[in-house]
């Protein structure tokens, strides 16, 4: 490996790095040398190499003792972005590390560990909560800040009353990053510290209580504009967590505190500008309390930010009409995320006024922004509106949208829409315009069915005999009897979902061909309606179905099934072995409510899905006797996924109860 | 039972469940290495509401199978992606950039690849294409290429956006940002208020579609001079952006330039590129005499 030691040039050095075989002795060695070279390519690359040696627990002393060297900056930062890639390996060495003599290795221990995120390193660095260094008591404040834990979070809250004003506001940072609210009392006194309010504030926007609300009102009709800015943040933060009660609160606060704030409309204006998103969000508030229709422009691209979009709909719905057309007229402007959530918003507002503008917008935007367009111009109930929707039938990417907006149209202008459709269907019939009709409740078209589903076009039949289901089930199970002979495959299909929806006695006898059907997408159907009629003469099929290596119709098999009601413990058990999680999950819910089912459910706790973990625990939770408490219990016990070990919990206190 | 119960909010929309989530979720990343963030649930319901709507399913758990299961589910999975991300494009976005480009990289490129008179630059991630053509437009009016064999290539994991970008026809939200001037020159109007891209400029670009997660189709792509993708990095995770980058690097010919959007950067990926500070922006260079991978 001497040419990695002496090289002349960086990029020899660096390809000699990469050239490290990990498996040859002296690899460690001449590694450790590259964490050192003058340039930081030869560095990261050595540093990256390290990890793909076989004796990791060697690597992690070694870059461990590389800390140790003062004045080798570079080497010493490689080291430590090493010693992050290792993972669970270094936190032991670490560990040992934080109760070194020297306060530097400690805090860089600290730092590491942070960044490595492990529970296990978690006691010892609440420990190093009490160390004499106070760099190293920060450290390791903003290191249990990362791991986000609750033990983790209680240590913190109670540094709090601690004089250093420096470790003062790392805990309050740290807490604000794990979303850990302190008790009121303990932040109150810390809004007079010039050094401390911001990030105080900052928590107590954490804190869902009227109490907090009232301080940061108070903050927000401040005379001072850094106060009333770290208000506005505390603000953004309390709207996200609180609940119905609260909000409505924090919306007359804000109100009240805002009259007493000259020119609050300049203030909120400028807090959209802010880099901190809490402080944004805040602005959206204000915005909301203050019913300014000037500052719908500012609330609709405050959406650039996606998780402020929720609010920023719920403001913009609060500012009127007037800023509904603002932002209408004003839409070429916006941002694309902002002309989405303006358009969501316009929703709410549209009336017949708006008619013209929405059919501007069709003419230019982008196809989401047009199906917005479209719906909104079901909700204007103006028969101006019939006449541009009816056109969009004939466009592919909007016509469902059209057909929907339509069926909304017609609840207000019926006669209007029927006109115009009846018109559409017998002189240019398409799926859409055939759909729309139906769903416009154009019963009188049942002749026009009737003729359509003999039409050339297969989507065409199928849709008019979707449209026949719509209007006249009579009708529409007599078209599907035809259908199912149909050669058209989507014919077909359409004719078992019709059978379906009847729910006749006859379903199993009409749907039986349907379930050998060489096309999967009529065999899914069938088995679809089957479920959905009751029809228990196809039970043998379905069990067949139950182990087909195709999840799609297994699942859908087991689900029939379960609505029939029909389904076995052995055919039960067969699903829970299909290799198809959403099989199983099928078959969970099936047997959910049997003796049986329960006990699979028992089993399926070990299932190497999550999901099917959290839904064998809901099972066990509905339906499990007491019985299976220690079982969920233990489940719990091993559990490391989030949304399992919520259904286990759940599912725990639920048994505990029988 | 068993089952979670769906909620539904006062219009009768399906909320989704937290497990709904992870499940799409996980579903999209799988696909195309896009990850949604924990705390983007209520954007993602938003944002698949239309999705559900139009295919007429009652709730997440259903669009789950139907993305698993039917038919068209990989038409509908470009539409889940499309959906959850923004395609935030107009001509002449960053100007500083641009005229970065302008000034100092494309003089580096012309001297670089005089003697074979040849320009190959890749707008990944080109959604409905103003990116790549407003590239062309720059490097017409520069008129340092001109006589030579130039291509600007746009790509993008949807095929929607790209028939709108073949299209070529534009409202005015995607010129919000053209000086007028260059509006005049580089496009047609076509009555209304759109326009249409001029036919030189477009036979400077082509468009095709790729997922950038995808190391095999990567390959399809030639060497490029200089690759431009500008906020797409910012929907991937840390592995995800490390195969990009790799991908890049290797579409990249030695010296190429590589340009981020303005609060991308590539620090901590652990990826061969070298800062390169241009007077008015960043941009990341494929070191010179890195040959890792012709080896």
């Amino acid at each position: 490996m001497s040419h990695v030691l002496a090289p002349q040039q960086e990029e020899e050095r660096y390809q000699a790095v990469l050239a490290v075989d990990p498996a040859a002795p002296g690899a460690l060695d001449a590694l450790i040398v590259g964490l050192h070279d003058e340039s930081w390519r030869v560095r990261r690359a050595a540093s990256e190499s390290l990890r793909r040696l076989p004796t990791l627990t060697e690597v992690a002393h070694r870059l461990v003792s590389v800390l140790a060297e003062r004045g080798e900056t570079g080497a010493r930062n490689a080291a430590a972005e090493a010693l992050v890639g290792l993972g669970d390996v270094a936190v032991g060495p670490l560990i040992r590390l934080l109760v070194h003599e020297d306060p530097d290795q400690r805090k860089f221990a600290a730092d590491i560990l942070g960044h490595l995120g492990r529970r296990s390193s978690e006691s010892a660095l609440i420990g190093a909560l009490a160390d004499s260094d106070l760099n190293v008591r920060v450290s390791a404040v903003e290191a249990l800040g990362r791991l986000g834990t609750d033990e983790g979070a209680r240590a913190l809250e109670g540094l709090l009353k601690e004089p250093e004003t420096l470790l003062r506001l790392a805990v309050l940072e740290s807490l604000s990053q794990l979303g850990w609210p302190p008790p009121l009392p303990v932040v109150v006194p810390l809004l007079s510290d010039p050094l401390l309010r911001r990030s105080a504030y900052r928590v107590m926007g954490l804190i869902p209580q009227v109490a907090a609300t009232e301080l940061i009102s108070r903050g927000l009709s401040s005379e001072v504009r850094s106060i009333r800015e770290s208000a506005l943040g505390a603000l953004g933060t309390q709207a996200s967590v609180a609940d119905g009660p609260l909000r409505a609160e924090i919306d007359a606060q804000t109100h009240a505190a805002l009259k007493r704030v000259p020119e609050a409309v300049e203030f909120v204006t400028q807090a959209f500008e802010n880099e901190d998103m809490p402080v944004r969000a805040g602005a959206l508030v204000a915005a909301g309390a203050l019913r300014e229709p000037s500052l719908a422009i500012a609330v609709a691209e405050a959406a650039r930010e996606d998780r402020l979009l929720r609010e920023v709909i719920r403001t913009l719905s609060r500012l009127g009409p007037e800023a509904g057309r603002e932002l209408l007229g004003r839409m070429a402007e916006l941002s694309l995320p902002a002309r989405a959530a303006a358009a969501q918003a316009m929703l709410e507002m549209v009336d017949p006024s708006y008619v013209p503008a929405l059919c501007a917008l069709l003419e230019w935007a982008e196809d989401d922004l047009r199906a917005v367009a479209v719906k909104a111009l079901g909700r204007t109930q103006s028969p101006e509106a019939v006449a541009p929707l009816v056109a969009l039938l004939e466009e592919p990417a909007l016509a469902g949208a059209a057909v929907r907006a339509l069926g909304v149209l017609s609840r207000g202008c019926r006669e209007a829409v029927l006109a115009a459709l009846e018109q559409v269907v017998e002189q240019r019939p398409s799926p859409a315009a055939v759909a729309a009709f139906a769903h416009a409740g154009g019963t009188a078209a049942l002749p026009t069915f009737r003729k359509l589903a003999r039409a050339a076009d297969p989507l065409l039949r199928a849709a008019a005999l979707d449209a026949a289901m719509d209007v006249d089930p009579a009708v529409g199970l007599e078209l599907a009897r035809v259908a199912l002979t149909d050669e058209a495959a989507p014919v077909r299909a359409s004719g078992a979902r019709a059978v379906g929806r009847v729910g006749d006695r006859s379903a199993g006898t009409l749907l039986k061909p349907a379930l050998q059907d060489e096309d999967i997408a009529v065999r899914l159907a069938a088995v679809e309606a089957l479920g959905e009629s009751g029809a228990a003469d196809r039970t043998p099929e379905l069990e067949e179905l139950v182990s087909h290596p195709d999840g799609a119709l297994a699942g859908r098999a087991v689900r029939a099934l379960g609505r029939i009601g029909t389904v076995r413990p052995e055919v039960l058990k067969e699903a829970t072995r299909h290799a198809d999680a959403e099989v199983v999950k099928a078959a969970l819910q099936a047997g959910a409510v049997s003796a049986e089912g329960v006990a699979l459910a028992v089993e399926l706790l070990k299932h190497p899905g999550w999901d099917v973990r959290a839904m064998a625990a809901r099972v066990l939770g509905d339906s499990g006797g007491r019985d299976s408490l220690e079982a969920v219990r233990a489940a719990l016990s091993l559990e490391q996924d989030a949304l399992a070990r919520r259904a286990l919990t759940d599912a725990v206190e639920r048994l505990s109860r029988r | 039972m068993g089952a979670q119960v769906s909620r539904f909010d006062e219009e009768g929309r399906p909320e989704m469940s937290a497990e709904e989530f992870r499940l799409l979720r996980d579903h999209v990343y799988a696909h195309c290495g896009i990850l949604v963030r924990e705390d983007m649930k209520f954007v993602m319901e938003r944002r698949l509401w239309p999705r559900l709507e139009a295919l007429g399913l009652r709730d997440f758990t259903g669009y789950h199978r139907y993305l698993r299961y039917d038919a068209q589910r990989r038409v509908e999975l470009e539409a889940a992606v499309e959906a959850l991300t923004t395609h935030e494009t107009y001509f002449f976005r960053e100007p500083n950039q641009l005229t970065a480009f302008t000034d100092e990289v494309m003089p580096a490129l012309q001297q670089r690849n005089a003697p074979i008179k040849r320009l190959r630059i890749w707008s990944a991630g080109c959604s409905t294409g103003e990116e790549a053509y407003t590239l062309a437009m720059l490097l017409q009016q520069s008129r340092r290429f001109e006589g030579w064999d130039v291509e600007v290539h746009g790509t993008d994991i949807s095929r929607r956006v790209l028939a709108t970008a073949r299209r070529a026809e534009y409202g005015p939200s995607s010129l919000r940002a053209a000086p007028p001037d260059q509006v005049s020159r580089f496009f047609v109007p076509l009555g209304g208020s759109k326009v249409r891209v001029k036919d030189e400029v477009r036979a400077w670009v082509s468009f095709g579609q790729l997922n950038l997660l995808d190391t095999e189709a990567c390959q399809l792509v030639p060497r490029m001079d200089a690759i431009f993708c500008r906020n797409v990095m910012i929907y991937f995770d840390v592995p995800a952006r490390r195969r990009v980058l790799q991908a890049f690097h290797e579409r990249l010919v030695p010296g190429g330039y590589l340009l981020l959007g303005h609060s991308e950067n590539l620090l901590n990926l652990g990826v061969d590129f070298e800062l390169v500070h241009l007077h008015g922006d960043l941009a990341y260079r494929k070191p010179l005499l890195s040959q890792r991978e012709e080896r």
